[in-house]
């Protein structure tokens, strides 16, 4: 593993690098300390998550202002405009390996034919399911690509997949481990390749067709999205006088927390959500299985390769799988055709299965079910000392719906 | 923080603590295992009749009631705001509560001065202290009343109706006296857990305790007073007994109450807390049963005038726990002839030729209701007895409900003679069955010696500490 990769956590951590050429536990992760969701070098975060709907002011206003060309009080208008429309979301991606988990996706196919109702069910509980982070409802080669942060593999297997993993209708359920995060709802995550970490990749004919795809938010509010996604550093992205304002904390150790865990240890990317659900857009997904034989540098270069186009708004690298990379575009912003054929250009590439998406569940356990009135109630789950396989142990289930067995 | 003496801009406005006309829950969450829920759900399920506004900036609508992005957005009158949100909001909720005007602010949110934000929580209550918005807590959790049907807080059931007032800087103990309240029949006036105690001090609960019709009794758990001379004099003013216990005194109990509700207790040892509890007139429990035990009787019973105490029971076993523990507390029995010269023939009359009319009187294990009955009469109508301790230890001829009802009809009979009658019910569940109907009728019942001893001790104590202060 390369010096370069992660420079995070503690010296004792880093430590265990030197002398080993494997992570001490996680897939395709080192684990490079830990900084919990609610410590004090979270604050910036925190406060911010906190007030954003009622003061768009934690962000910063005056750089926004600045770059977008219109008045702070303007900008301030329209993020509390588009909050309200539910068309953008402020949210954090964790390096869910810095805690510990592994980040385990997983694709479901329903055998041709399936009682829609049977799939609307099964959605239903995937959207109930706490521990389901971030998960699509696709239609296509395959019917769902989920996604939870777990310590333990068989907690996963028996309290998330096990409840419907024997409906005759599942034809299979193949687990899809992340080694690299790449990019996120368009934001380049810590695994990206070169020094695009944090960039806010959209392509210009991207940005052309989503102004005219939809009357949501103009040209004005997507700068303004861009302003602050593609702050330089999280330093810049809030207002940290405001931030000490409404919650009497140190302004200044807030934001050299904040940059100290964002910037420098990149153990989490805050990013503006663009809820593309709200737009009216739907997303093509690309399940790419390459060669066995491939060998993984080259499998890595690939996906670097595929990360440098903009009209990917999620790249994910698997490890131990079946399949090796999850992409994904906006259907009305780019030409899936020609993306697929892109991949299938790749002699590399063996198969690549494709569906629609319609639905995202959550955004990193932020849920997005606007018509089931939970809209941004986030709930966290984790599995920690936690033995799902026994019956009648206690879970850290929170949602009071029917599983369905 | 520090206070010279109870405010009285607090205490004016404790009453909207317990009994407010509305209440907005900050925090209010659309999930069932967040506090932010659990708030509400209490509240409708022990039917609070006032009106309720959730906050909560991310949805219109929780638990099927309009929600409020701030507390500012309200539009009606607020009397009590309740938070339930990351310390990190806080502020900003104290400055809509002052700008809205309302009366009271409680604050459940832990991480303030216990994990070593003390100056933020210090400025957050001078804030309050600036704008006389009285605020209770952090760090609790939640306060109530079984006479208004009031449970607010994440509290999973009322106490029953009764006469001691708990204040607790605990949650976790006042959450089991709540229980114990339910299980035991441990009745309440009210509760309320006090947290790291930021601005409302115990000084200003026992101004309102005192104030209270319900209360009969003040129950306090303290892991630090913060005013300890705004303490005793806020009990010097009230005419009701007080029972104090006080923790955190052990070496390393010292570094746990810091941890938990940011209690100071550096500097100070145990001898200086009985000393404030003796100014204060307060009787000091040492362990939570005692605490519980004679808060009960205190909160049932008056006061013996003197210590010519007679205990009747019909186990000898019982009665030699009984006398060993009234004089290890400095409250020796005396026997029957020094008492009373006639009262040992007269209580002999209803007692077998080998019971032994001493003190203990010892009725022995063949006692019927009506021999029970006779000797707790002649005990209770002798002008020389103060009061009396009844004692059943069930052999398979006590009729265990029957002598329970001989008591009871007793009680009430006398009432009015103004001696204390305490029970105690050594054995199985009959017994703990007579112990609950007992204290349902206001006599404060135990099961074991030891308990009723410590509350007949007790009412004698608070008897010379009302005495001392008249």
């Amino acid at each position: 593993m390369s010096n370069n990769h992660y420079t995070l956590g503690s010296d004792q951590h880093q430590a265990w690098m030197r002398e080993y050429w494997y992570a001490p536990r996680g897939i395709g992760f080192t684990e490079p300390g830990i900084v919990s969701t609610d410590s004090a070098e979270f604050s910036a975060y925190n406060v911010a998550k906190s007030f954003y709907q009622n003061y768009p002011e934690v962000f910063n206003l005056s750089n926004i202002s600045e770059q977008v060309g219109i008045p702070a009080e303007e900008v301030k208008q329209r993020i509390k405009r588009m909050y309200d429309e539910h068309a953008i979301m402020l949210v954090y991606n964790p390096a869910v390996a810095v805690y510990g988990w592994g980040l385990y996706y997983w694709v479901v196919k329903l055998k041709d034919g399936t009682d829609p109702a049977v799939k609307r069910k099964l959605s239903q509980w995937f959207q109930n399911k706490d521990d389901i982070c971030t998960g699509y409802e696709t239609s296509g080669d395959f019917d769902y690509f989920n996604g939870n942060h777990m310590r333990v593999l068989d907690n996963l297997l028996s309290d998330v997949i096990g409840p419907w993993r024997d409906m005759p209708e599942v034809e299979y359920v193949h687990l899809c481990p992340i080694r690299r995060d790449v990019r996120e709802s368009n934001v380049n995550m810590w695994d990206a390749h070169g020094d695009g970490y944090r960039k806010f990749i959209w392509g210009d004919e991207q940005i052309k067709k989503l102004l005219e795809a939809q009357n949501v938010i103009d040209a004005t509010d997507f700068a303004i999205i861009q302003a602050i996604n593609s702050a330089p550093s999280v330093g810049d992205m809030f207002d940290y006088d405001v931030l000490e304002r409404l919650s009497g904390l140190d302004g200044q150790q807030m934001k050299k927390d904040f940059v100290e865990i964002c910037d420098k240890r990149r153990i989490a990317v805050p990013i503006i959500y663009l809820n593309h659900m709200r737009l009216g857009l739907t997303m093509k997904m690309y399940l790419v299985r390459m060669f066995q034989n491939v060998p993984s540098y080259r499998k890595a270069q690939l996906v670097d390769e595929l990360s440098d186009m903009p009209e990917f708004n999620n790249i994910w690298e698997f490890s131990d799988s079946f399949y090796d990379v999850m992409l994904s575009s906006f259907n009305q912003l780019t030409d899936p055709e020609q993306l697929r054929k892109k991949l299938e250009s790749y002699g590399e590439i063996e198969e690549v299965k494709v569906a629609d998406s319609p639905r995202q569940f959550r955004r990193w356990v932020a849920r997005l079910d606007d018509q089931n009135g939970y809209w941004e109630e986030c709930v966290f789950t984790d599995d920690f000392l936690q033995d799902r396989t026994a019956t009648k142990c206690v879970k850290c289930q929170f949602s009071n719906h029917e599983e369905v067995k | 923080m520090k206070v010279e003496r109870a405010r009285d801009y607090v205490v004016e406005n404790l009453p909207y603590a317990l009994n407010p006309r509305s209440i907005a829950v900050v925090g209010a969450s659309r999930y069932p295992t967040k506090v932010g829920y659990k708030v509400i759900e209490e509240l409708c399920r022990w039917g609070y009749k006032g009106e309720l506004y959730p906050v909560n900036p991310r949805s219109k609508l929780v638990q099927g009631l309009p929600a409020y992005p701030t507390v500012k957005d309200i539009p009606y009158d607020v009397d009590l705001v309740f938070v339930a949100v990351p310390a990190h909001i806080v502020k900003s909720v104290l400055e809509d509560c002052v700008a809205k005007k309302v009366k009271i602010v409680v604050i459940a949110t832990s991480a303030f001065k216990e994990i070593g934000r003390g100056e933020l929580q210090n400025q957050l209550t001078q804030y309050c202290r600036d704008n006389q918005l009285p605020l209770i807590g952090p760090n609790l959790v939640g306060m109530g009343s079984p006479y208004l049907n009031f449970n607010c807080g994440f509290i999973p059931y009322l106490p029953i109706k009764g006469p001691v007032a708990m204040i607790s800087q605990s949650g976790a103990n006042l959450l089991a006296a709540l229980g114990t309240s339910q299980k035991d029949h441990f009745g309440m006036s009210f509760f309320v857990g006090l947290g790291n105690k930021a601005d409302v001090d115990f000084c200003e609960f026992v101004a309102y305790a005192g104030r209270d019709p319900n209360t009969k009794c003040l129950a306090i758990y303290i892991e630090g007073l913060d005013s300890p001379e705004a303490f005793v004099d806020a009990c010097q003013h009230v005419d009701k007994p007080i029972v104090t216990i006080k923790v955190g005194g052990s070496k390393i109990g010292e570094k746990a109450a810091f941890a938990h509700t940011a209690s100071e207790n550096a500097g100070t040892t145990d001898e200086f807390y009985d000393e404030i509890f003796e100014r204060a007139g307060a009787i000091r429990a040492t362990t939570w049963q005692q605490f519980l035990d004679i808060s009960l009787a205190l909160g049932m019973q008056p006061t013996p005038r003197g210590d010519h105490i007679v205990m009747i029971t019909n186990g000898g076993g019982s009665g030699l726990l009984s006398c060993d523990h009234f004089e290890r507390c400095g409250l020796p029995l005396h026997e029957l002839s020094e008492i009373s010269p006639g009262l040992a023939g007269r209580i002999r009359a209803y007692m077998p030729m080998f019971g032994s009319p001493l003190n203990p009187v010892d009725i022995s294990g063949t006692a019927s209701p009506i021999q029970y009955k006779g000797a707790f009469t002649q005990a209770m109508r002798d002008p020389n007895v103060d009061g009396i301790l009844g004692s059943i230890c069930p052999t398979a001829v006590t009729d265990v409900p029957a002598v329970t009802d001989v008591v009871i009809q007793i009680h009430e009979t006398y009432k009015h003679l103004g001696k204390p009658f305490i029970m105690e019910c050594q054995g199985g569940e009959e017994c703990q069955e007579a112990i609950m109907k007992l204290r349902d009728h206001g006599i404060p019942a135990y099961p074991t010696a030891e308990q009723a001893v410590n509350a007949m001790v007790a009412l004698y104590k608070y008897g010379q500490i009302k005495r001392r202060k008249a």
